[in-house]
């Protein structure tokens, strides 16, 4: 099994139904293909970090699954590149091999986090706060002055 | 280690990779807070000799950023006016 991480930016001027829709046949379309989904996220409305198709903002899905077959990525891909809603999208393998173990081990950590309600990220318990590298932010004065 | 360098230039300690440093520091694209500390106030990704980071982190980091930016997580250049 592989696991992949796909991202899409459905568009905000589209009425809730449409997003909610969106969601609906992704997961039907992972439920035809034996794809098991680890999470799904939903993070609402952003801010993008560029204009695309004109918007400048965005609902972000986070789409977390396993896969045995990449036809599914491509069918997947094929299904957001023809959705007029869907604004980008971008998929990541995040990992080549999960083995049986992992997987249990990812279920016991979903079925935990649907149960607790806590945030995100079953691999890390708690968010790592940054130590910000003290001497990182000064030079950038200098890189403006140029 | 590096050989004493002509211009004019106050010395700095040479710097530690902070995911050097902290392993439980993860490098992810989806995390734009930390990503964020690596970038000019342009958008622009900081060279190593000033963020500090070993080649490893910095081609993950660099790797990390454009992923980023793909999905419009950060910008690719900021204007300012």
């Amino acid at each position: 099994m592989r696991r992949y991480e796909t991202i899409f930016i459905a568009n905000p001027d589209l009425p809730e139904e449409e997003q909610n829709a969106l969601q609906e046949k992704v997961r039907s379309l992972l439920a035809s293909f034996n794809g098991e989904i680890v999470k799904m996220e939903d993070w609402g409305l952003k801010k993008l970090g560029y204009a695309i198709r004109k918007s400048s903002r965005g609902r972000y899905f986070l789409l977390d699954y396993l896969t045995e077959s990449p036809a599914l990525v491509r069918e997947l891909e094929r299904t957001l590149r023809l959705n007029d809603g869907v604004l980008k999208f971008i998929t990541v393998k995040t990992s080549a091999q999960v083995t049986k173990d992992q997987i249990q081990a990812l279920k016991a950590a979903s079925q935990a986090e649907k149960t607790i309600r806590v945030e995100e990220r079953p691999s890390a318990p708690e968010p790592t706060p940054v130590p910000v590298p003290p001497e990182v932010e000064k030079p950038e004065a200098g890189e403006e002055a140029k | 280690m590096k050989p004493p360098v002509k211009r004019k230039r106050t010395f700095q300690r040479r710097k530690v990779c902070v995911f050097c440093a902290d392993s439980a520091m993860k490098i992810d694209y989806k995390d734009v807070k930390t990503l964020n500390h690596f970038v000019t106030e342009r958008g622009k990704i900081l060279p190593r000799r000033i963020s500090g980071n070993c080649a490893k982190h910095q081609r993950d980091i660099t790797q990390a950023i454009k992923k980023a930016r793909n999905i419009a997580l950060m910008a690719f250049s900021v204007v300012s006016s």
